[in-house]
């Protein structure tokens, strides 16, 4: 799942015919007087100025302004440009032409097992969460491309009427063949709205999900997925990404501030089972974390590391299933390593260390790991015979 | 019984690397339960032809690589099945073919990162022709005492602890491929292991769900009950708890689902496998998934920890109504212990092996080269030099200053002799033809013998048994050479002579017996012979290969060692010749005619043949 920003996903709009306002991306707000003078639409237009970055609720921290014209534009992007929300910097706006409109309509696409699912409505804009109802849902099979007259009755059924069914459903078409030669996931238009005096049309804001696993198909991709995790990635969390993007194999970290129960646990699905053991149990995690496909053992001290200097811990859960191939002994002797580190740093104060893990060479990564009793660290170890998730209930329970 | 896979599954690994490493670790599980060899061929372009060692115990088993499926069924008919290990942007193309086959039943895809809609297309592919499409990013699949497809079990030792070598009554189907081992685990700890484990792929669209697998096992008379491991995202649970609840089914469902932790953190963050995505309202939470199966009869723990009282309490149900009869636990003892190889059993310190070859000068096992226990770095940082490094490689000592300077020189001086000799000569020739440097420097270097270059070792030789032999006997030395040897090596020059004598000699003998403190009884020795031959002939002096030879011989390195001297230094102009022919861009060349006396029969007309 890679969500993108509306730059990118305009400009592969733009590519398969999908009308859009006129916009710009900035990072220098002087850069905007210059392109008014190039532009017209810039000078004559409503503008809207938005910031150009993966932050939720950006109208309610006034990242999105309304209605500008050309002087007032560069002064929000002035405002907004350096701004810091949270972990997160505004980094670009999009400045985008603000049409006067008279109607705003709904139009998505999302895949599913069998193909994807076309949703239109003419209850676009807010109003399109009361009216989920209203909304028309049309079946495409996969690698089928429906008829234009079928989009067209799917329009009038969902009360789209005369010349503008018809151009709704050619702009669904286009969507349709934009959703499949760009293996997106989904793509949301809401509103697309509608100038009748010349019946422009035009997606004024747009939600798109590429499948990244199949960038190796698409040369034109010069952009990056934003943060999937609904929030800019931390500097920590970046360091982590940039290790994994080089290794065999994985290794991933997502901080949750506020959390107590550091998470050091292998493998896709049974780190999800220790993050869920933990809020059963009532407790808070500070951070998800996971390696997988044996990776170097640098890799697992650099992300042990890490997460040893997660602020106001007190158990770290080193937890995972009995491994297929990861090799135990020598991720551990990374964990160790990362552990050692640590604790000469000064880190790991009052932190218990629970350990529960199996797999390729278990007995002499556990008895590894076991020794650092001897080195004075609060540490309890066990073998593949614990219950997995059990440790969890004795981290919290102690 | 089982399902998917059992003693009648052979299959085909499309991949490089990874697929070899799979086919060796299922070879360990024929092995174990002494089945013939699952994986019996390879595809993979790059190796094609090639035959891959794999040992099923101490048989060693060579397993050929193919340049298409096509190929390998043709050769292979008795395949029925296809593990995808080759990369995601060439894991569609290569499922497509397999499904295809007329002889592949069941294919299934390891690959990671598959695009979605290649992995959507391939699961309707699969339904259209009656197959299963296993994965993408599936372990693989096991079947207890049957078959291992993948990786699945992990190492030799857990698939003794997880009872797989026979089967038990536990039926596993997971998202996870690190949980299946899991999972097989706690059947095997808290019950009495599984009939077949298949993990699907955490993958948004995977080719198959719980539901296909949930209706073979039901179907599967020694499958009791059956393990999902399921996480948050897509409906396959809800499905497959639709299944269980729609009508009284035979099995037992026990159930642990992943992803509750959700609903507590900040909107928006989801982390796991690909597929574990929560829908719009709730559709997909693992809250969701978990009610629907609790709804529909299962068992479901709320913390993966409780799946192993989970599965006990099936197990001692099913024992006590007598659905699952009691065994008699088997002797682990009894099974095959996996042949180690010969480095493990050294480290064990449990068997002798004689030593193929002995090395007494280098070792580089360790963080750098040692020469003779040193290092090499410590050697530089120390101010030795190349002379040094000769001296501890060829003579396993560390030199003097004052005989490490000498043997500085003695290279020095012999690096080159001009483009006209034999060596020089050869190279050019060689380098002129268009030859790379490796072989154009050996061209030069097979000059080196009796004629060139090669007297030193028989000078330092024969000088020193004169030395030895002969004091103060020239004479004696002269006619025992005369008898035995015949001219004496390091004797005589073909242009140099008394009024012209060698440069390079002089200037040897002059700087070793001025300059130097060494003790020069051979090279005395020589100087000796040289008055006596001189008087006889004018052009019998030593030459720079006989006083090379002595100096040598008195630094004491061993005589046979002393050719290396010249064939060191002339490498140095061998390569010399050659980078320079390079440099010239210099073209082929040939002998002109007039160089040749061709002294051959006159033109004839050739027999008719007898």
């Amino acid at each position: 799942m890679a969500k993108i920003l509306e730059g990118p996903a305009m400009k592969l709009f733009n590519k398969w015919g999908i009308p859009v306002p006129n916009y710009v991306v900035i990072m220098d707000p002087n850069r905007l007087e210059q392109l008014g003078e190039a532009n017209k639409w810039l000078r004559e237009s409503k503008l809207v100025v938005k910031a150009h970055e993966a932050i939720g609720g950006r109208f309610k921290l006034g990242l999105v302004k309304l209605g500008l014209n050309l002087e007032g534009a560069l002064e929000a992007a002035k405002e907004m440009i350096g701004r810091e929300i949270g972990t997160s910097t505004v980094r670009q706006v999009i400045v985008a032409e603000m049409l006067d409109h008279d109607e705003e309509y709904y139009i998505s696409i999302a895949g599913n097992r069998d193909g994807a699912e076309l949703l239109l409505s003419t209850k676009g804009g807010i109003d399109i969460e009361d009216n989920w109802d209203t909304v028309k849902r049309l079946f495409i099979p996969l690698d089928e491309n429906p008829t234009i007259e079928r989009i067209t009755e799917a329009a009038l059924e969902a009360g789209f009427i005369g010349e503008i069914a018809e151009r709704v459903a050619k702009i669904a078409s286009r969507l349709i063949l934009c959703f499949d030669d760009e293996d997106a996931q989904s793509i949301e238009i809401n509103p697309l709205v509608i100038r009748k005096s010349d019946m422009r049309f035009a997606a004024l804001d747009a939600v798109m999900n590429v499948d990244w696993d199949a960038r190796f198909r698409h040369a034109d991709w010069d952009f990056k997925p934003v943060s999937e995790i609904g929030r800019p990635y931390t500097e920590a969390e970046q360091q982590i990404m940039d290790i994994d993007a080089r290794i065999k194999g994985s290794v991933k970290l997502v901080e949750v501030p506020g959390g107590d129960i550091a998470l050091l646990t292998a493998g896709g699905g049974a780190s999800v089972f220790y993050s869920d053991a933990v809020v059963a149990r009532g407790g808070s995690i500070a951070n998800y974390a996971e390696y997988s496909g044996d990776p170097p053992d640098w890799a697992v001290e650099a992300l042990t590391e890490t997460i040893c200097r997660l602020p106001k811990i007190r158990h770290i859960i080193v937890g995972g299933a009995i491994a297929n191939f990861t090799d135990v002994k020598a991720t551990f002797s990374g964990i160790i390593n990362g552990f050692r580190e640590s604790k000469s740093k000064g880190y790991l104060e009052n932190v218990t260390i629970w350990v529960r893990r199996g797999g390729p060479n278990e007995n002499q990564g556990l008895a590894a790991i076991k020794k650092l009793q001897e080195e004075g660290f609060d540490i309890h170890v066990y073998d593949r015979s614990m219950p997995m998730t059990d440790i969890v209930d004795m981290a919290l329970n102690s | 019984m089982s399902i998917l896979a059992n003693r009648e599954t052979r299959a085909v690994i499309i991949g490089g690397i990874a697929g070899l490493n799979a086919a060796k670790r299922m070879a360990q599980f024929d092995f174990l339960i002494n089945r013939p060899l699952t994986v019996q061929a390879f595809v993979y372009p790059p190796e094609e032809g090639q035959q891959k060692e794999i040992y099923r115990g101490g048989e060693l088993n060579n397993v050929t690589v193919y340049s298409s499926l096509e190929k390998a069924l043709e050769e292979n008919p008795q395949i029925n099945t296809a593990l995808i290990y080759i990369g995601a942007s060439r894991a569609y193309q290569s499922a497509k073919e397999a499904i295809e086959s007329k002889e592949i039943k069941l294919v299934s895809m390891i690959t990671e990162g598959v695009p979605e809609k290649d992995a959507k297309r391939l699961r309707i592919l699969a339904l259209q022709h009656g197959k299963i499409f296993n994965g993408p990013s599936s372990i693989g699949i096991m079947s207890a005492g049957e078959c291992r497809l993948g990786v699945i079990g992990g190492e030799y030792k857990n698939l003794k602890l997880c009872n797989l070598y026979r089967p038990g009554s536990f039926g596993v189907i997971t998202k996870s491929g690190g949980l299946s081992n899991e999972a097989m685990w706690l059947c095997a700890q808290n019950g009495n292991g599984i009939t077949s484990a298949v993990a699907i792929g955490g993958d948004s669209y995977p080719g198959t769900d719980f539901v296909t697998y949930l209706e073979m096992f039901e179907n599967d008379p020694e499958t009791k009950a059956v393990v999902i491991v399921g996480e948050v995202g897509g409906t396959l649970e809800e499905e497959a708890a639709e299944w269980y609840g729609k009508e009284i089914r035979r099995i037992k469902l026990v159930a642990a689902i992943g992803g509750t932790c959700q609903e507590v953190l900040p909107q928006g963050m989801k982390f796991g496998h690909a597929g574990a995505k929560e829908g719009k309202k709730g559709l997909g939470s693992a809250r969701s998934k978990m009610n629907a199966l609790r709804e529909a009869g299962a068992l479901v723990p709320d913390t993966f920890g409780g799946l192993s009282k989970a599965i006990k309490q099936v197990y001692q149900e099913l024992l006590s109504t007598g659905v699952i009869k009691p065994e008699p636990e088997l002797d682990e003892k009894l099974l095959p212990t996996l042949p180690p190889s010969v480095q493990e059993v050294m480290k064990q310190g449990d068997i002798i092996v004689e030593p193929l070859i002995r090395t007494t000068i280098s070792d580089d096992r360790g963080e750098e080269p040692r020469y003779v226990g040193y290092a090499a770095s410590e050697l530089c940082e120390k101010g030795y030099g190349i002379e040094d490094v000769v001296a501890l490689l060829w003579n396993k000592k560390l030199p003097s200053k004052e005989e490490s300077e000498i043997i500085k020189r003695i290279i020095m001086i012999s690096a080159d002799h001009g483009p006209a000799v034999s060596g020089a000569f050869g190279s050019i020739i060689a380098a002129c033809a268009g030859i790379d440097l490796p072989q154009a420097v050996s061209a030069g270097m097979t000059m080196i013998g009796p004629r060139f270059g090669g007297a030193v070792t028989n000078a330092g030789k024969y000088f020193k048994y004169g030395v030895k032999e002969y004091p103060n006997d020239i004479a004696g030395f002269l006619s025992w050479m005369k008898q035995n040897v015949g001219p004496v090596p390091g004797i005589g020059h073909r242009v140099k002579s008394l009024k012209n004598p060698d440069k390079r000699v002089k200037y040897l003998v002059e700087y070793v017996k001025n300059q130097t403190t060494l003790h020069t009884p051979c090279l005395d020795y020589a100087l000796e012979v040289e008055k006596i031959t001189t008087s006889k002939k004018d052009n019998l002096i030593l030459n720079v290969d006989g006083t090379i030879g002595c100096i040598l011989v008195d630094l004491d390195f061993p005589e046979y060692s002393l050719n290396g001297f010249f064939v060191l230094a002339r490498t140095i102009g061998m390569i010399g010749h050659w980078i320079d022919q390079n440099n010239q861009n210099a073209r082929l060349i040939r002998l002109y005619d007039y160089l040749i006396n061709y002294a051959v029969k006159e033109e004839r007309d050739v027999p008719e043949k007898k």
